[in-house]
Parts: structure tokens; sequence; C-alpha cells
């Protein structure tokens, strides 16, 4: 790490010079806002064009400058608190789509677009793009496939690292590099783009993002399959995801975020939806309140606002996201819930069906260091026992000290994530130290 | 490269030389790696059909000569010719195995891992009644007598692993038959005059197989006409590569049988399928006349329709290569098997793998065989059946052997032995 | 280059005697995959049973600075399965094993020598089966597909190889074993199985790899729509697209090969039709009726001569057959061919027809056509005879022109095949020299010594010289850097 050996009124005129005197803030107030876990910025700069981020980046790099992208801002608190910080790169200026081509079903967003906006401009095609984390409208596409975001369209649609097919993005020392494809189909060279994903902007800075679409489905029809019981519940997820059905949203929900929905008293909850002609969709309705009864579960149908619905399940001061093998969701649901039980904590918790990862608030009266000793770190000493994984993705500053958030990358890996931030940031421009790994 | 010159196709000679355009017919798409045996157990490409063409395309190249190496490679093939039915571009592997064979035989290439000699006594023996026949009669005695019981149990041939091995595959010999009439006349109204094979191996391992043939032909409505001076097909001379002598026996073969009959009909695979390409191996219209008139028993019967009575046995069919892959036969044997009332025909997995026998296969190479032999019988038990039939005595006695090996209780049989026995007599 | 008596002996005491082949014959077996333009023999081929024989084959020829060039059922179309710089070429193929079924979780880890199909063949009784179809499936080895990132009829509605992969184990080109994944979804680090998927045998050698399982869905639907002219089939293929149908594949096949196809399969294509359109649906019975429903009609608006539905599963099959077997069909009807593998956006298919058949006569070569319409993923084969003098040097111009107008239309060079060694030098048409140098420093990650399928891949023309050396990369112009000590 250099020693700071260049002036601010210097820099500040330099970055000026790139994004325009006006999109460049220093002030208090602005840096007090675009604070990441109260490490306040330097700078603030709101470039216009890839150039300019390029441009910023190349100074940052040459003047040894730590600078954290940022999209809206959502998930600023994932990962390690930064250890320096000076340069905030926020993208909310750049929010064009660059390409559309409704017959390609492919379209290209500039990394600041709200997942809202765009989803605006593509339904007035019947398109959309498939990710839909929860209460994700107002996010930022750069930003959600930064931090592979992702909701219950996953169950058919994939994430991001299926959804993305070519990006433009800028590495640490300004370089404007292009990766992957732009059109559905091509396996030219690495799959860069996949690299990018997840990566929490410490290998390069997305700015545009070339994404798959698919039509937006005639029809659509939700459900709610309540059950008194984690193992009822688990039955009928397994009988659901073994059966032919093909749901195209699938949420696992825990007692309380079940509430949300207007479910009452069930132990947990399977959210459904079926997006297909009206009648498959009514018919698959059927077929799963059948399943239901079979499992001793009762299940009714559901407005379509029910997902909307779903945001405050996870809104609360400490966002955890656990994975595991899919089979052993509930399983994990019940540990999370009997462990905050202990600690006389609320846990609102909505899972990907399909996949084992299960998102959850907490809220409640432990201290930071109770949190992470009593709760966190056993669940994830013994998820890590099975290859699964616990990440806390939100959380007070005190508690991110006291528990490492990402909890660790697997030994045999660490080496070669050790070489890829050597060879893609040998200077620790993006995000230093925040990503797993303290890469 | 150097490919055709006045005199020369690379490595090769002029005479009996792979043909060039089927050499290159072959886009390397490798679709037939997946079916051929030896690839299945070696898992190396020059013991692939791909593998395999590569090298002859290479050698009519004239990019490698006609090594030994080489001609192990070819050793090691069954010639069943799975590759040929899974190839989408036609590309006839047979043939052109048999041709690059013939001319390895002829500059006697020999790869130092073949078995030369025995490969040689048994071209001498088996197909030459009168060499074969006094043999067996000694095999019987041999059977009889108790000793093979003291053998088999003390293990006395363990040291010699060929002998060993073909002592392995034989069947229990039946007391020397009486020969089938010359003439059999057919029952009912008379659709044609069938010449029957009685084959070398067939004859003498399995002569009840002969007389249910004739049997059934003659209730099909033919009259059997069963030459009695008639030899061997040649076939396993073809397959070897020596194909002069085969020519030999072709010759013969066919001049034992009235050039008037309407069909010539065999029930065994291997000679079946040699018999079909007499026309392109003999070049004459007498060849070509009797390659078209010949059939596999199936053929023929199938056309027919015999009276059944109730066979209640679980079944389950062997495809022999020469009738799955040599003559596109796989409809018909099944076909014939379901007209059984109460049979049940269970589906083989890999029914048109190879046993392992392939002529004499299994016992110059008796460890390959014995792999495949294995996994045949495998696939066999997972059906549940009680029976398994093939056309072919060699898959017959390859099957028996494995079954045996495994203390099975499987009746390993020939379907014109289903179909005699359900045969209502008029 | 000649390998020593010495390295050929610890070779041989690694994987035995019978996993070592190194008679010239033999090797010349292994010259070349499906694309025997590409003829490189290895100097000797391994054929490894376990993953610790394949890293200690890795860390061997790390030491010895000798080329590792991996192998599975030697189909691929590229070149990758050859070694133009001789070295050790690595068989999988008698890693073949199945490992683990495990339906509860939907996933299934399998050798690399396995051949795809037969996942499916081990599954389907179970209700599952794996997705990506490449056209090879009944011989490519799943470990090829990981390493080329294979498609096929059906990547159009579930995606590639990559889609379907959880986790997979790798020797890297460093002498590493590592499992990238697993069961889990997620987890902290870096996506590194979307590099591994796809490396084409550069990054390392994959030993094992779990898959994602499908359900079976609940109905499947062939269609079989012939048109008198590819115009009227590509058209037809948009509408569907835009009518918002994803179908589960959807193959266009030109009168070239539905010739061949019948005279080598039989599949019951119309013969004599201009093009013929192979349509399939899969989902839940109302779904695929509704979307049958819909494309019957779009069909019958672009002037189709005859739509059959297939009656049954057996029909289906061998429709499928034929589709599948195109590429080992064309050996009937012409003695030699170069197949291409491009992508252009669905949108300029009908533009890129066009532009094929200006430089089909402009060469005077005949250009056949069977590809995965659906995703704009062209297969021309230029057809020609190399014993005509000239004929291939036109055969390669066209090839040449018919890329370089699929990027000009916004495509890709390659959309399933891979690279190899077949569009490493048409690499600069789509990605810049920063771009091509960012990959080069991916591969070096894994591979620092260069041993792994040197040759392939990435170009190492002078254009790109400064590139392949790794080091701190060049800043771009812009403001120039404060220089220091100009202040306080």
């Amino acid at each position: 790490m250099r020693a700071m050996a260049v002036s601010s009124p210097a820099l500040d005129r330099a970055l000026g010079d790139i994004v325009g005197r006006e999109h460049l803030l220093s002030d208090a107030a602005a840096l007090e806002v675009h604070a990441v876990d109260g490490v306040r910025p330097r700078w603030v700069a709101r470039p216009s064009a890839v150039e300019q981020i390029s441009r910023a980046l190349a100074l940052a790099s040459a003047e040894g400058l730590a600078v954290a992208p940022r999209g809206s801002g959502s998930s600023l608190s994932l990962g390690n608190a930064p250890g320096r910080l000076d340069l905030v790169l926020d993208l909310g200026r750049m929010q064009r789509i660059i390409e559309y081509v409704p017959e390609d079903m492919v379209g290209t967003a500039e990394a600041g677009l709200s997942l809202g906006a765009l989803g605006a401009q593509l339904a007035a095609r019947g398109q959309m793009l498939a990710l839909d984390p929860i209460g994700g409208a107002s996010r930022s596409v750069g930003g959600v496939l930064a931090c592979h975001a992702s909701g219950p369209l996953r169950v058919r649609y994939g994430t991001g690292r299926d959804l993305l097919l070519g990006v433009r993005f800028v590495q640490a020392d300004g370089t404007v590099t292009w990766g992957g494809s732009r059109v559905v189909k091509s396996v030219s060279g690495y799959d860069v783009p996949k690299l990018l994903v997840g990566s929490l902007g410490t290998l390069g800075v997305i700015a545009e993002a070339t994404v798959r679409l698919h039509p937006l489905p005639p029809a659509r029809g939700s459900w709610v399959v309540s059950t008194p019981s984690h193992a009822i519940a688990a039955d009928c997820l397994a009988a659901l995801l073994a059966s032919t059905l093909e749901p195209d949203r699938l949420a696992v929900l825990n007692a309380e975020a079940s509430k949300l929905v207007g479910v009452d008293g069930a132990r947990a909850a399977l959210l459904v939806s079926f997006g297909s002609v009206a009648e498959a969709v009514a018919s698959q309705g059927a077929a799963l309140e059948r399943l239901a009864k079979e499992h001793r579960a009762g299940a009714a149908p559901v407005a379509a606002e029910s997902w909307a619905q779903l945001a405050p399940a996870l809104s609360g001061p400490v966002k955890l996201k656990l994975a595991c093998e899919p089979r052993r969701l509930l399983h994990w649901l019940a540990e999370l819930e009997r462990e905050a039980a202990g600690g006389r904590l609320t846990v609102s918790a909505v899972g990907q069906g399909g996949h084992g990862v299960l998102e959850a608030s907490l809220t409640g009266p432990l201290t930071a260091r109770g949190l992470a000793t009593r709760v966190l770190a056993p669940l994830r000493h013994e998820l890590g026992r099975e290859g699964g994984s616990l990440v806390v993705e939100r959380a007070p500053v005190e508690l991110k000290a006291e528990l490492e958030p990402w909890g660790p990358i697997s030994p045999e890996l660490f080496a070669i994530h050790g070489r890829v931030k050597q060879a893609f940031d040998p200077t620790r421009v993006l995000n230093p130290g925040r990503f797993a790994g303290r890469l | 490269m150097s490919e055709a010159t006045t005199d020369r196709l690379g490595a090769f000679d002029l005479r009996d030389a792979p043909s060039m355009d089927g050499l290159r017919a072959c886009v390397h798409c490798g679709i037939c790696l997946p079916q051929c045996p030896t690839y299945r157990v070696l898992g190396e490409e020059m013991d692939s059909p791909r593998g395999r063409l590569y090298l002859m395309r290479a050698a009519a190249e004239g990019r490698t000569e006609l090594t030994p190496t080489l001609a192990r490679h070819l050793d090691l093939c069954l010639g069943c010719r799975a590759c040929e039915t899974a190839c989408p571009s036609g590309v006839p592997f047979g043939q052109l195995l048999e041709a690059t064979r013939s001319q390895l035989e002829r500059r006697r290439v020999r790869a130092p891992a073949t078995d030369h000699g025995t490969l040689g006594f048994l071209l001498d023996l088996f197909p030459y009644p009168g060499r074969l026949g006094p043999l067996l009669h000694g095999l019987r005695l041999y059977q009889w007598s108790g000793l093979q019981l003291m053998v088999r149990t003390l293990g006395f041939l363990t040291p010699f692993k060929k002998l060993q091995a073909m002592e392995a595959l034989l069947p229990p010999l039946p007391a020397s038959a009486p020969a089938l009439p010359a003439v059999t006349p057919a029952c009912g109204k008379r659709r044609g005059r069938a010449g029957l094979l009685i084959g070398c191996v067939q004859r003498f391992f399995y002569p009840d197989v002969n007389a249910a043939t004739a049997r059934l032909l003659s209730a099909a409505g033919y009259d059997v006409v069963v030459p009695p001076g008639q030899e061997c097909c040649g076939a396993l001379h073809l397959h070897a590569g020596r194909l002069d002598e085969f020519r030999g026996m072709a010759r013969r073969l066919i001049d034992s049988f009235d050039p008037e009959l309407d069909v010539i009909v065999t029930n065994a695979a291997g000679c079946g399928s040699a018999l079909k390409e007499y026309g392109h191996w003999l070049d004459d219209d007498a060849a070509q006349q009797f390659a078209g008139k010949t059939r596999d028993i199936s053929e023929v019967l199938v056309e027919a329709a015999l009276p059944l009575r109730e066979i209640n046995e679980r079944v389950t069919y062997h495809d022999a290569c020469h009738l799955a892959h040599g003559q596109r036969i796989l409809r018909q044997p099944r076909e014939l098997l379901g007209r059984i009332p109460g049979l049940t025909l269970i589906d083989l997995k890999d029914s048109d793998l190879c046993c392992g026998s392939a002529g004499v296969y299994n016992l110059l190479e008796p460890e390959l065989a014995g792999e495949l032999g294995r996994r045949k019988v495998e696939r066999i038990e997972e059906t549940g059946a009680r029976i398994v039939v093939s056309g072919n005595p060699g898959c017959l006695m390859q099957i028996a052997q494995q079954c045996r090996a495994r203390g099975l209780a499987i009746e390993v049989t020939h379907p014109v032995s289903l179909l005699a026995r359900a045969l209502v007599d008029a | 280059m000649t390998l020593s008596a010495a390295f050929l002996r610890e070779l041989e005491a690694i994987v035995g005697v019978k996993g070592l082949v190194t008679s010239p014959e033999g090797r010349l077996t292994y010259e070349a995959d499906m694309h025997t333009f590409y003829k490189g023999a290895p100097d000797a081929v391994a054929l490894p049973e376990t993953p610790e024989q394949v890293l200690q084959i890795v860390r061997l020829c790390r030491r010895e600075r000798v080329p590792v060039v991996p192998r599975g059922s030697g189909t691929g179309i590229i070149g990758g399965a050859m070694a133009p710089q001789g070295g050790v070429m690595v068989s999988m193929t008698r890693m073949n094993r199945i490992l683990e079924l495990d339906f509860d979780n939907r996933c299934a880890t399998v050798q690399p020598g396995l051949i795809n199909l037969w996942l499916s063949q081990a599954t389907r009784e179970h209700g599952y089966y794996f997705a990506p179809d490449p056209s090879s499936q009944m011989v490519s080895s799943i470990g090829g597909n990981v390493s080329t990132n294979a498609g096929g009829p059906h990547c159009l509605k579930y995606g590639i190889t990559v889609n379907h992969v959880l986790g997979l184990e790798l020797v890297t080109g460093a002498g590493e074993l590592v499992w990238i994944g697993g069961k889990a979804a997620e987890r902290p680090g870096y996506d590194l199985l979307g590099l591994a998927v796809g490396g084409e045998g550069t990054l390392g050698l994959v030993t094992a790899i779990m898959v994602r399982l499908l359900h079976v869905p609940e109905g499947v639907k062939t269609l079989l729509a012939s048109f008198s002219s590819i115009e009227d089939a590509s058209e037809t293929v948009s509408a569907i697209v835009a009518a918002g149908i994803i179908p589960a594949a959807l193959e266009l096949i030109d009168e070239f090969f539905v010739r061949a196809i019948e005279e080598g399969v039989g599949a019951g294509y119309p013969k004599g039709a201009g093009a013929v359109l192979l349509i399939e649906l899969d989902g839940p019975r109302e779904e695929i009726e509704a979307q049958a429903a819909r494309i019957v009609p779009i069909c019958r608006d672009h002037a189709a001569l005859e739509i059959r539905v297939a009656a049954d599963e057996a029909e289906r099959a061998l429709l499928w057959r034929g589709r599948k077997e195109a590429a080992g069909v064309v050996g009937r009807m012409t003695s030699n061919w170069l197949l291409q593998d491009a992508v252009v956006p669905r949108s300029r298919l009908p533009e890129i027809m066009r532009r094929m058949q200006a430089i089909s006569r402009r060469h005077g070569l005949r250009i056949a056509n069977v590809f995965h319409a659906g995703d704009g993923n062209l297969h021309p084969m230029i057809l020609y005879d190399d014993r005509v003098a000239g004929e291939l040097e036109r055969a390669k111009q066209a090839n040449e022109e018919l890329l370089q107008a699929c990027i000009a239309l916004g495509g890709s060079v390659t959309g399933e095949h891979g690279v190899g060694l077949d569009k490493m030098e048409n690499m600069p048409l789509q990605f810049g020299p920063a771009d091509l140098e960012f990959m080069t420093r991916v591969r070096r990650l894994f591979d620092p010594d260069s041993i792994m399928n040197p040759g392939k891949l990435l170009p190492s023309h002078p254009a790109c010289g400064e590139a392949l050396r790794p080091g701190p990369p060049a800043i771009p112009p812009g403001p120039p850097a404060i220089p220091k000590g100009a202040w306080v």
C-alpha cells in the first residue's frame, strides 16, 4: 500500500476533469451517505460512460486509491468492512439500454439501470430479464450481477450466471475489456462474464451487461402450500421437485415470512407460481393442490402480488444467505430457527426451494458477540461439514468485527483465488480486502 | 502421400486390396466406437473401428507399412460388424478388414502376440468334416467316460490356458446322430425346394438343430434337400483373410447344391453372412445367384404360418453378430418367438453386442472373449429369463460355457429348437 | 519432440504398461479428432484410470516441460484433441463410470470418459436425464462436453453444458488437484467453475464432473415441417420465436442433408423438400398442446408443404437419429467437407442465408445446412473434393468469408464446437487485444508453464505478441498520471 503521496486537491481536479465537476462529490454529507460500513470515502464520482470509468480507474490505479463500485447501494454492506476506501464509483447515471432486439431476446443495458426500470421496458414487448431478487426492483443490473443476487425465478431460469451473455467491464488499471458474446450461444474462449458474476467488483467494474431475455408467460397463477411442520414441508417440496410440474417461481417461507402472504399458523410454507398458457397453469395448480393434500398440507391460490409482499421478510438489520444441498433446505431452516430462538431472535426466511439456498433476516436483542459466537459461527461450522456455507450479507459493523462475513473459501482453492486477484488487481484497487478470503 | 499407382495402393498390392472408396467413406465421426466390443473393453483408439480404418487407410495412402503391430490391432477385431450397423456413412468395414487380412496373410505379417499356431490348427480342423468328425468321436468318449469331469474338477488343464479355454467351451456332445435324409418332402402344399446347409460345427455339435430345421422347413412347405457331400462354407477362412482357400471352399459348396433350388437355407449366422457375400468375393454368376438365394432359417419361417402350441417360458434373445450386423436380421427371429403362445420374450440389454465367440476368436483370445462373455451373461441374468436363444452355434457354446462358469441354470438353445418344440405336427 | 526413455519409464510407472501407447501405429490413430484436417500425433498416449494418476502425469509433464493434450472420445471438430506440438495425450476413455446418482438432490457425479447418452440412459428409468444433447452424444464423453461447453439442439430451451455443471474435479496445469463447486448451489469465492467449463483442456484435466439432472418432462411432441425453400423455413423460425414460444429444440435441415439422411439412416424425412424443420416441444401437456396449436398455423402461413407429428417414441427417436447422424451421413454424398459453426443473432438468419448463397455461387461450391435455427447457430458444410485441384483452397476461402459475414452481423466465431485450433486465428474478429490478453492471464493462472494443450484457443501471432507476456497491463490513454513531486 502506497503512502498517500498525492494531494487531495490534485486528485480532486483530475477526477473532476473525468466525470465533470458537478458529478464529483466530496462534501461531508454526500460522503456520509456513501459510506461503506461506516467508512467514508474521500470522493464519490458519478460517471456517465465507460470511458469515464476507465479514466477514473486508471488514475486510481496509478495513485494507489481504493475504489468501491456502487449500483443502487442496497448491498453495500456485503463483504468485509473496507480497510481503506478512497473513491466510490457510483454508476447511477449509467442507465441506458444500449441495444435491445426483441426478436433475438437479447438486450444490453448499462450497469446502473435498475431491474425495475429495465423490466418495464422489456414488459412492453412481452419479455423479461428473469432475475428477481426479493425486494430487488430498485437494484441495479450491475450490482445484482456483481453480488450474484437471485430470487424465486431461479428455479426455472437460473441466475445471473446463466443469464449473462457478455459484459463490458473496466479492469483495475482502467483497461476497457469485453468478455463473452452478444448472442445466446457462444463458446469463444473463456467464459469471462461468469468470473465477474458474484465477484463484488474485485476483478473489474461491470459497465454494460448483455443478457439473455425470456418471453413473459401468457398467464400466471400462484399458490401457497401451508404445512404444519418442517418435515411435511420437506416432503411437499421433494414431491414437487420429483414431479413433472414446472413452476417458474418457487420459494420456501418460514412461519414468520409466510405471514406476509396471508398464511397464519403454518410452520413453513411453499410459495409456487406457474407461468404458461392458462390451461397449463390451472391444471398444474390443481395438481399442486392434490399433491399438498396427499402430504397432509393445505394449498390455496394466492394473488400475484404475494411475491412483491415478501420484501419485508429480508429487510432486518442482519441478513444471511445459507447454502446447502437442496434436500437439506428445510433441515437448515429448522436449525436456524432453533438457534435463533435460543437467542430470542426472530427469523424471517425465504428459501430457493430447488437449490438449497436460504436467505434470512434476523431481528432481536442479541449482542454482536452473542449472535456471532452462539448462533452464526456454530451454524456456519455445521453447514461447512456438509459442504454448505453461511454468508452474512448485511450486518452492523460490530457483528462483522466478530464474525468474518463470508466464511472460508475451500482451502484447496485458496491458492488459486489468490492468484486470480493477483493477476487482475495486483495493486489492490478494487474493493481491496472486502471479498471472501480478504482478497 | 502415395495413393494408387499402377501396381500398388500405398502399402497394399492390388490383389484383393481394400477399396479406397470404402476407406474414404469414413468421416471419422466415431459413432462406431461405443458399438465396438473391443473398444468397450479396451478403450483405446487403435482397437476401435475408427482406429482400425485409420490404420488401413494410412497403409493405403502409404503413410504406414503393414506391420505386425498394425496386424495385431486387426487381429483383435472380432469381425462382428456392429460398426457397420452404426455407421451413418456406409463404410463396408467387414470387407475392408477381410481384404486387409488377406494381404497381411499373404505376406506373412504376423503379430507375435497372436497365436498363429492355434489359428492354423483350427483352420485346418473345423472346416473339414473328415477331420472334425473323428476328433469329436474321441471327445465324446472323453466326456462319457467321466474323464472330463475329473479334468474339470481337478483343474488339470489350468497351466494350459488355451487348451483349458477350448475344453471349457465343449458342450455336452450328443451321440452321433443319423445323417439327415437327402430329401425330406414338404408337408402339405409345396412352396418350393430348399437346400439346407448343415454346417461344420452345427452338424457335429448341434445335430438336433439341423434336424429341427429340416422339420420346420418341411412344415413350412419346403422339400428339404440336404446334399450329403457338402463341406464348409469357408466363413472361417474368409474372416481370417485366407481368401484363396475360402474361394475354393465356396466354389465346392456352390457346386454341391443343385442350381435349381429355390432357396438355400442356413441356421448358422456365420455361414449365412459368408454365403451372402459370395457375390462380392467370387466374381461369377453362379456365386451371385447362390448368394442371392441364401436365407437364414428365420427369414424363411417368418413367411409361413406354422401351427404352434404353448411354451410357457421367459425367454430372451441374443443377436448373433452375423445375423444382426452381417445380415441385418433383427425382426424376424423375434417375431417368430413372439408367435409361440405363452412365451414371454424379454428384451436383452446390449443384445447385439458380441458375446465373444466370433468364430474361433474365443479360442485365440480367451481373455478378451471371456470378458465379453461375462458381460453378456450378466445382461442375460438381469432379464430373469430361463432360456436364452441365439441363431449361431458359436454363440450358443460361448454363452453356455459362461453360464456354466457362473453356475446359472439357464437353457441356451437355438430359436429353431424352441420352434420345433412348439410345432404341432400335422 | 522425442520423449526420453527415462520419461517413458516414469510414465509407464504411473499408468502401467497397458495404460501407455507408444507404438507409431497406435499414436497415429490419435493424431486427429473428427476434424482430420488437423493432424498432430502425440509422442505417447496415456490412459489413466484414477484422478491420482492424472495428477502424477501432469506433474511429471510440468516438471519436464512436456505438453499435455486431453482427449475424450475424439469427436470434437476443432482440432482440440490432437497434439500439434507432440507431448503426452491423456485419454480419459477408461475413466468412464458413473460415480454417484443422487436423485434427492437431482445430480449425478461421473467420470469424464462416460459417454453423454449413457448417463441419461442410466437415469431415465428413474425419471431424470442429462439435458445437454450435442449431436455427438451417442459417442462424445461428458468430459469432452465440459471441455468445449457443448450445446446441442435442446440447449435452446435448457442452456449449454455449463448451465448443467454443479462441480468438477480438476487437475490444473500447475499440478494441483482441486474440487470446484458441489451440491450446494453457492459458496463464497470466485466462480471458477465457469472458467473450467469450456476451458478446452488449456486450464487442466477434468477428472470428475457433478452434473445437474432434470426431471423428464410430462409430455413431448415432435413435429416435422417441410418447406420448399430454406427462406420459408428460416422465416418460420423467426415467427415462432417472435410469438413468444421457446421450443425445446428447433432444427433446420436443408435438402442436401435430407437426402443424405434418408440414404444413410432412413429416418422418414420427406424427400424432395427444400428444407425441413424439426421442432420439439416438451413440458406440461396442456402447454405443449397449446404451443403446437400455435406453431402449426405459423408453419402454414410460411408455405409449409407438410406438417407431421411423431406418433410414438419410436418415430420420435428415428427423426432425431436422422438429425444427430447428419454429420456422419455426409460421407455418402461428398468426398470432403468443411463444417462451420458460427452464430448470428436469430433476427439475422434470413440475411445470413442470403449471404451464404452468394458465397456459394461465388466459389462454385455447394454449401449444405443443418443447424440449430432457434438460437441462430449455423452449421454450414462446405462440400468439396480434395482430389480436384484448387477446391480445397476455394473451400477454405468460402469458409473464412462465411465466418466474417456472421461476425459482421453481430454473431460469434463459434456457437458450440469451441475454438481449439480451428477458430484460434479468428478470435481477433470477436475480441480486441485487451480482451485476449485478459483471457491469456486467466490461462496462466491455471497453467503457468504453458503445458496444457499448447497452441490452442488463444492466438499467438505477433499482433498479440505483447499481450501474451504476463505482467502489469499497459495504462490506457487518458489524463497523464500526476507527476510525483509536482506538489507538496
